[in-house]
């Protein structure tokens, strides 16, 4: 319905009441632009401010945010378009607002949107992908309240194509009528005259012989009479001799022997021809034709005949001719409009639709019937809408998805510890970061029984919400058994008894489980399928990787022996000062860009020089250096496994701190060194 | 637009009960609250019946038309009722416009606004 656009118009300001004029400011420039009246301005204002209003209060809630106006001119209507990234709110469009519920009620809500509605001419809300958009229209002249819905129904589509059809289908119609009534015309006055010259010719001779014979006055009325008699619309026929003396006159026989007057002023022209005369009440025509014999002229006569008969004739034809086009233009109305409701309704359907899917209702499909035009847009229309609807359902899904494993992250890290025990005077450091969103590795260490503490790392296969349920599994079945029993190898058999029949098929884990006597410094180990615990020795500065066998978890027993037999407890010492890392895989295969991974020497490297480096260097810090290495090694954000690592030191025997340091600069070159094979246990 | 307002309150100037509310100024979001006070405090103090008058006033927008809207009711109820005087033509055609001459009386003059209240049935009440 709206043309081409005049003058568009955007700006954008901060959702604060205080920038309401600047709105109202462009707003009223653009309606004066517009050429709307001073009145229609202030309420058009009125309404803009209320539309604001409800976005700063209602969509942003007094918070930071933007509002952005737009505005389209066109020649007979402004489009108004606010728009916000805020809350959307469902504006009661349904049925107007109705004001006495408001006085009844003394609620201010909705008076807003009631003036809106009641001063613009549309208003629509129209919420989608993040921001609402609230449409207003304004005519720019006359009176919103005067029906507006009215006149649009009447000049509707449907109406306005049968209006032009019906217009040219008339114009047509009539013209030609028109030229086929002025053809009829010329032929029938065409044949008048034809047959009134004849019988003029006719007159003529028949009056020579008459004249030769010297025939009386009383046979030459005679004459005239019957003439005049069986040709009725000869009105007048009149014969003049050589001194133009009347010799026969059909209407007044006192004429004769008298010159001959016309009764009319004759037109000029040759003799012969017909000739109009104009006259007040009839149409007249005049012929006069010379009497001869021979060569010698005799005299003249002169022929007066009406077209009344023929105008007559053409009147009555004339008025059938209306009443035949009059009945065939009513037909012609009706078929018109069928046909135009035949082409127009899929357009109005299309309508329908797209004007429900902008306010997001995706359901239901439009017909595929109507011409193949129609067809095709239908089609596509339909495809937009499932694919559209169907991207949504997606996003939906998606969103509740991240949203579900937000949740996931969220309990797990609560299920992870939160505070480590810091046994006697023992420094302990943990560090966990998964992968994604939720990670399938473990780490904890808890107090079995008095000074006796369990710690633990875990590696669940796989990754993701899966391994993440397993993880949390995994920690609760090690804190209920390790309390209740013996030894490391004890828990670890009863944890895989657990497990065998309660983690999916094709799940393992690795797991590397650790009990520490605080008052002994003695660690009981047991592995299964984990790296290896790496045990640095303070007083030589040389480590030793550790790695009690035994099968991973959840493995099936399909190996001559059983998962109890491969499992092995090492038992280790730990010296002051003696720092052991329990420690995934995440760690020593993290890879460069070129696939090298970090590796366990590395790791080994940092550590040696962090401890040899200062006594006093909290391994707080040593695991930060840890990390930092190993992302520094990886890249920025790129991550591809779970690190998880847990790290213990015993204290340092003051006295025995120099020997240390004198000992560590020979060790440490040879560590470094990357072509020396480091040593191990 | 300007952002002040004056709300000034006469009482029984008009004649006895009658309180009379003169704003001058631009009611909208800003600015309603002085006039939301005045009248929250009438009927606090049961003067119900209110003119006001709003020759000094150019613009009101949907905060200052909710108060009086959200008080007909209440006052209306205690044989009360708040007449509008001398609207200028601005406020008059949007008032129109909005259908608010369903519910309110308008008056050229408050004295107009006052005597229509001797009109309907005088009420003495407590204050």
């Amino acid at each position: 319905m709206f043309r081409r656009p005049i003058k568009e118009i955007n700006a954008e300001f901060p959702a604060e009441e205080s920038y309401l004029d600047s709105i109202q400011q462009i707003v009223r420039e653009a309606c004066a632009t517009s050429g709307m009246r001073r009145k229609h301005i202030s309420a058009v204002l009125l309404a803009i401010e209320e539309g604001a209003t409800n976005i700063i209060r209602h969509a942003y809630l007094y918070e930071k945010g933007t509002i952005r106006i737009r505005i389209v001119i066109y020649s007979k209507t402004i489009l108004f378009s606010l728009f916000d990234t805020g809350r959307s709110f469902t504006p009661d469009s349904s049925g107007k607002l109705d004001l006495n519920k408001l006085v009844e009620t003394g609620r201010r809500g909705g008076l807003g949107f009631y003036m809106v509605q009641k001063i613009m001419d549309s208003v629509e809300y129209i919420s989608s992908a993040g921001f609402n958009e609230l449409r207003m229209s304004r005519r720019i002249q006359s009176d919103p309240r005067k029906g507006p819905g009215f006149l649009r129904r009447m000049f509707s589509l449907r109406v306005k194509f049968s209006f032009w059809t019906l217009f040219i289908v008339s114009i047509i119609v009539i013209a030609v009528n028109y030229y086929e009534n002025n053809v009829t015309v010329k032929q029938l006055y065409d044949h008048l005259d034809e047959t009134a010259s004849a019988l003029t010719s006719t007159i003529a001779e028949q009056t020579a012989g008459f004249i030769i014979n010297r025939r009386s006055d009383v046979e030459f009325d005679q004459l005239t009479y019957s003439f005049s008699r069986s040709n009725p619309f000869i009105s007048l026929i009149v014969m003049t001799d050589t001194e133009n003396n009347v010799l026969a006159h059909s209407l007044d026989e006192t004429q004769i022997r008298k010159p001959y007057v016309p009764p009319f002023p004759v037109p000029s022209g040759p003799p012969g021809t017909v000739r109009a005369i104009s006259s007040a009440d009839k149409n007249l025509r005049y012929l006069m034709m010379p009497i001869s014999q021979g060569t010698r002229k005799l005299g003249t006569v002169h022929v007066l005949f009406t077209t009344d008969l023929i105008d007559k004739h053409l009147e009555d034809a004339r008025i059938r001719s209306i009443a035949l086009t009059t009945a065939l233009l009513l037909v012609g109305i009706i078929g018109i409009f069928l046909l135009t409701s035949y082409f127009v309704t899929p357009i109005v359907n299309i309508t329908r639709r797209v004007r429900k899917f902008s306010s997001g209702e995706m359901e239901g499909e439009l017909p595929l019937d109507g011409a193949e035009e129609f067809l095709e847009i239908s089609r596509a229309l339909n495809e937009m809408t499932t694919r559209l609807s169907n991207d949504r359902q997606n996003l939906i899904e998606k969103e509740r998805l991240s949203k579900e494993i937000e949740v996931a992250s969220q309990i797990q890290k609560t299920l992870l510890p939160n505070k480590l025990p810091h046994p006697g005077n023992l420094e302990v450091e943990a560090f966990y970061r998964a992968a994604s969103m939720v990670g399938g590795d473990l780490y904890d260490m808890f107090e079995v029984s008095e000074g006796r503490y369990c710690m633990v790392v875990a590696d669940v296969s796989g990754k993701g919400v899966p391994a993440s349920l397993v993880m949390s599994m995994l920690r609760t079945v090690i804190q209920i058994h390790a309390c209740n029993s013996e030894t490391a190898r004890e828990t670890l058999l009863k944890v895989n008894d657990y497990l065998i029949d309660n983690i999916p098929p094709g799940m393992f884990i690795t797991l590397l489980l650790a009990i520490l006597d605080v008052a002994t410094d003695k660690v009981k180990l047991v592995s299964a399928g984990h790296n290896p615990l790496l045990h640095y020795h303070n007083g030589t500065g040389q480590f030793s990787e550790i790695n009690p066998p035994g099968m991973p978890l959840g493995v099936p027993v399909t190996l001559d022996r059983t998962f109890e037999e491969s499992v092995q407890e090492i038992e280790l010492e730990l010296e002051p000062g003696d720092l052991i890392l329990l420690y995934t895989d995440g760690i020593t295969e993290a890879t460069n860009h070129d696939g090298e991974q970090f590796g366990v020497k590395r790791l080994k490297a940092l550590i040696h020089d962090h401890l040899q480096s200062s006594t006093e260097r909290k391994i707080a810090e040593l695991s930060r250096i840890i990390i930092e290495e190993v992302d520094g090694h990886a890249g920025f954000g790129r991550q591809d496994d779970d690190i998880t690592f847990l790290m213990v030191r015993t204290a340092i025997e003051t006295e025995s701190n120099d020997s240390k340091v004198e000992e560590s600069p020979s060790i440490s070159v040879q560590i470094v060194d990357e072509d020396k094979p480091t040593e191990t246990e | 637009m300007a952002d002040n307002i004056k709300v000034s309150l006469s009482e029984n100037k008009l004649a006895e009960g009658i309180s009379e509310v003169r704003v001058d100024g631009v009611i909208d979001t800003l600015t309603a609250g002085d006039l939301a006070e005045v009248m929250e405090s009438l009927i606090h103090r049961e003067r119900y019946r209110i003119v006001i008058d709003l020759a000094g006033v150019d613009y009101i927008s949907s905060a200052g038309w909710g108060i009086i809207i959200s008080h007909i009711k209440e006052v209306r109820s205690q044989e009360g009722d708040i007449k509008l005087a001398n609207m200028v033509p601005d406020v008059y055609e949007i008032f129109e416009l909005l259908e608010f001459d369903n519910v309110l009386k308008v008056f050229g003059s408050v004295s107009d606004a006052a005597s229509d209240f001797n009109g309907s049935n005088p009420v003495k009440k407590k204050d």
